[in-house]
Formats: structure tokens, C-alpha cells, sequence
């Protein structure tokens, strides 16, 4: 049997305040595909990462993930197949080690606790000093807030991914190294909103959420 | 032993202790001269008519009279908690109130009932004065409650929907958030509780004691009241913010904006 999209969309339909943010976009992402999102300020990128985590119901249209379509009942299940990073990320108050180990008091990710015995392999290949993990969160940079927010993605163990803008509190070699980190990973479906053309992959789709907010294959 | 009353006239010389405060206020030029003198206005009018009410509830001790009042009490403190969150009143004066109603009535009949064995649960001596006791303290828990729980998740909303991105289900998102706003809201009777009788001679036991009773049964009095006190508050409190989730969480269990008085 074909395995359904990781994700599809069809004509989805978001209003803010009045106006048309997302009308009528629609797309289909398979498994394994990396995709990204480009376009001005205000043209629906975030918003529509919004749709599909559910932070915002549509006025029209649908959402599928893996087959399921998102609805009131199924959105809790639909979240545990997603990892979301956060532009600006806000993680809660307390120092790193907690931050990571909260996700894995959730019932759906009791399987996940495991993974945290990844951290200071994690924390090595992203380049991160381990002793980040006894200090407090507000007290890190932009640059290792957004690591650490990548790490708790990663622990997650999720197949598809939502970056928004992931990368940009980052030097170069620190962006080089979350870019190859998704490159070698064939099984993941990755999401990226991105300002500048990131590389996540040679075969990676681009998709431009223009004025009309419909999207267009680059 | 009884109660001495109070002359009406002496009430009246009782008010020159005012000047103090009074002259204070004016020397200092503290905004709050007309201010003051209205509250003190209001408090007269309202006793006043509060007590030639509870008079005429008092000699008709009618059980379902004083039921009635307790429920009057119980409506006008809700809708003054709504008044004091930032929380639209169409959206959770009703929640608010069953909340309330659990809070007061459960400690209430069980010290009435349990602790006191009065054949008659709703007998004025008791129910009103113990009744506008643990009301008034779920009333200030609840408003502290309330504030810091909606007032914490809209601040931490990015954080809050990370946690759901995260995979946490609505109960296990607003955890923290609920126990942030349960220590807030009641710290304050624990920490009266660990400095009672040390500090100041708490209002019931003064009032068992002027009403002629021995200061040990003045101390039983007090000791019942704070324990039922901090039950009533404890469930109000919890009552107050799940019975309000329903409105302020949309099914996909973001936070509802519509149910604040000013939305973001």
C-alpha cells in the first residue's frame, strides 16, 4: 500500500485580523522530502506552521499528517509525529538539563526518556560546552538557545520536522553543522522557513509563500 | 459574660479617631482624602444596612432565609472576583460560581455538621458569620489564583505552546502554570496559619471571646475556622481555574484570547 504524505494541504485558508494570510494554499510533502519556505515578512510562513501544529484553526481547508487528518480529537496524536523549533525559541524558565528532561515527563514520550542519554553527544556535535547544561536558560545567547531548542527537537526522535528559521542566530560553521546534520538524515521530513536559500539537501524543494499566499514550486 | 453594646452616640465619637489618619493624609498631601472619606462613608452605610438585615434574618432564623443569604453572599463575591481579573464576565462568572459555591459550602456544612454537631446545618448564629468567613478568604485566593494563572500562561504563551508542539497533552501544559497560581494564591494562609496568635489575635477568636465564651473555646473556634478556611480556598482556587479551561482553551488547546477583557 503507498504510504500516505508526510504532509498534505488543501486549500487551506488562514484570517488575521480580517485579512487573508494563507488562501487557499495547497501542497503535498512527501516522506523523507526537504522543503523550504520562503517569502517577505507577513506572508504566511509562520502562520501556516501555526495550522499544522494547530495553534490556529483554519476558516477553511484541511490538513493531513501521515495520513490523519487534523482535527479537535486528533491533534494530540498529531503533535507526537512533529518537532517544532521556534524562531525566537522560548523554552520556559529553568536551567538547560531541566529543559530538556521536561518533555520526557509527557506520557507521550515516556518511549522518548532514553534519548537523553544523547545529550552530551548532542551537545558535542553541535558544538555546545556540556557545563551549558546547570545554567539557566534566560542566561544563554540567541545562538545557543536555538541549539539547545534544536537538541530538544532531535530528542524528541519525531520524523518530521518544522524549523522556523533555525539557523539565524547562528555563526557559519554552527549553521553548516545543523544544515549537514538534516542532509544525512534521508528518513526525515524537514520543514524550513528561511529568509536566505538555506541548503538542507541537493534534491530540497523550495516553495515561495508569495502576496496571494497560494505557494509556488521554485 | 456578655457582649457590651455600643452607644450609638459613642459610635459617633468613635469616628474622631479618623482625625489621625486624617490629618496624616493631609499634611503628607496623600492622594487619597476624598477617597478615604467615601470608603469610610460606604462602610458605614453598608454595615448599617447589613446589620438591620442580618437583625430581622437573625430573629427569623428561617433555614432556607439563611440559605438564601449565604448564596446572595456567594453571588456578589463572584461577581467581584470577575471585576478584579482581567477575565470577560459573560465567559466565567458561571464557572466562577460553582467554584465559589463548592469552596464556601463544603467546609462550611462539615464544621457546622462534623465539627460543631448543630442538628441544624443553616442556623444563623453560624452559617452566616462562618459562611462570610471562608467566603471572603476563597474570594481573595481566587482573584490571586486566577491573575497568576491566566496572567502567567498569556505571558509564557510561546512557551506554553512549545509545550504542546512538545507532545504534552492540555492537562500536562498547564501543570506548572496551575501549581505557579495554587502557591501564590494560597502561601498567604499558610503563612497566617504559621504566625497565628504570635502576631495579632485573629477576628474569630476575638469575636468568641467578646461574645462571653472561655478563650479555650475562643482557640477550638480558631483552630476550625483556619482549617476550613484553607479547604474552601485550596478548592476554589482549583475549581476556579478547571472550570473556567473549558472557555479559555480552544479544542486544539491554545489559549482562548477571547475570554480576556483586552485582547492582545
Amino acid at each position: 500500500m503507498k504510504q500516505p504524505p508526510a504532509i498534505k494541504i488543501d486549500n487551506l485558508t488562514v484570517r488575521l485580523d480580517g485579512k487573508d494570510v494563507l488562501d487557499r494554499l495547497s501542497l503535498q510533502i512527501e516522506t523523507g522530502e526537504k522543503v523550504i519556505f520562503t517569502g517577505p515578512s507577513g506572508c504566511g510562513k509562520t502562520t501556516l506552521f501555526r495550522a499544522i501544529l494547530g495553534f490556529i484553526e483554519p476558516d477553511e481547508g484541511d490538513i493531513f499528517i501521515e495520513g490523519t487528518q487534523l482535527t479537535p480529537e486528533s491533534v494530540w496524536t498529531v503533535r507526537t509525529k512533529l518537532a517544532y523549533v521556534a524562531q525566537e525559541p522560548d523554552m520556559g524558565t529553568g536551567n538547560v538539563r531541566e529543559i530538556l528532561e521536561q518533555p520526557m515527563t509527557y506520557r507521550a514520550n515516556i518511549g522518548q526518556r532514553k534519548n537523553l542519554s544523547r545529550v552530551p553527544e548532542l551537545f558535542d556535535h553541535f558544538s555546545l560546552p556540556r557545563e551549558l547544561l546547570n545554567k539557566d536558560m534566560g542566561s544563554l545567547s540567541g545562538g545557543e538557545k536555538q541549539r539547545v531548542a534544536l537538541i530538544a527537537a532531535i530528542l524528541l526522535d519525531r520524523k518530521i520536522y518544522l524549523l522556523d528559521e533555525p539557523t539565524s542566530a547562528l555563526d557559519q560553521a554552527a549553521r553548516q553543522t545543523v544544515l549537514e546534520y538534516f542532509q544525512t538524515r534521508n528518513d526525515l521530513t524537514v520543514l524550513c522557513i528561511s529568509h536566505a536559500t538555506e541548503r538542507i539537501d541537493p534534491n530540497q524543494r523550495i516553495i515561495e509563500l508569495c502576496s496571494s499566499s497560494k505557494g509556488v514550486d521554485r | 459574660m456578655t457582649t457590651a453594646d455600643i452607644r450609638y452616640f459613642d459610635l459617633a465619637i468613635g469616628y474622631a479617631m479618623l482625625i489621625v489618619p486624617l490629618a496624616i493624609i493631609l499634611w503628607y498631601r496623600i492622594p487619597i482624602f476624598s477617597q478615604t472619606l467615601i470608603a469610610v462613608a460606604r462602610m458605614t452605610v453598608q454595615l448599617l444596612f447589613v446589620g438591620l438585615y442580618l437583625q430581622i434574618v437573625f430573629r427569623l432564623n428561617n433555614n432556607w432565609l439563611n440559605a438564601a443569604w449565604v448564596l446572595v453572599m456567594i453571588v456578589v463575591a463572584d461577581v467581584s472576583i470577575v471585576r478584579s481579573t482581567d477575565l470577560r464576565i459573560g465567559m466565567v462568572l458561571q464557572p466562577l460560581f460553582f467554584a465559589l459555591l463548592a469552596g464556601t459550602t463544603i467546609p462550611l456544612l462539615f464544621f457546622i455538621g462534623i465539627i460543631l454537631r448543630r442538628p441544624e446545618l443553616f442556623e444563623a448564629q453560624y452559617v452566616i458569620p462562618i459562611g462570610g468567613m471562608i467566603l471572603g478568604n476563597c474570594l481573595r485566593a481566587d482573584i490571586i489564583g486566577l491573575k497568576t494563572f491566566y496572567g502567567s500562561i498569556r505571558k509564557s504563551e510561546k512557551a506554553y505552546l512549545q509545550m504542546l508542539a512538545n507532545g504534552a497533552r492540555l492537562s500536562e501544559a498547564i501543570r506548572p502554570f496551575i501549581r505557579d497560581a495554587c502557591q501564590a494564591a494560597l502561601s498567604p494562609t499558610v503563612a497566617s496559619m504559621a504566625t497565628i496568635g504570635l502576631v495579632a489575635l485573629p477576628g474569630m477568636m476575638t469575636g468568641v471571646i467578646l461574645g462571653g465564651a472561655e478563650p479555650t473555646t475562643a482557640i477550638k473556634y480558631q483552630i476550625a475556622i483556619m482549617i476550613a478556611i484553607f479547604c474552601g480556598t485550596a478548592i476554589t482556587v482549583i475549581l476556579g481555574i478547571r472550570l473556567t479551561l473549558k472557555k479559555s482553551f480552544t479544542a486544539y488547546g491554545s489559549l482562548n484570547h477571547r475570554i480576556f477583557k483586552k485582547t492582545k
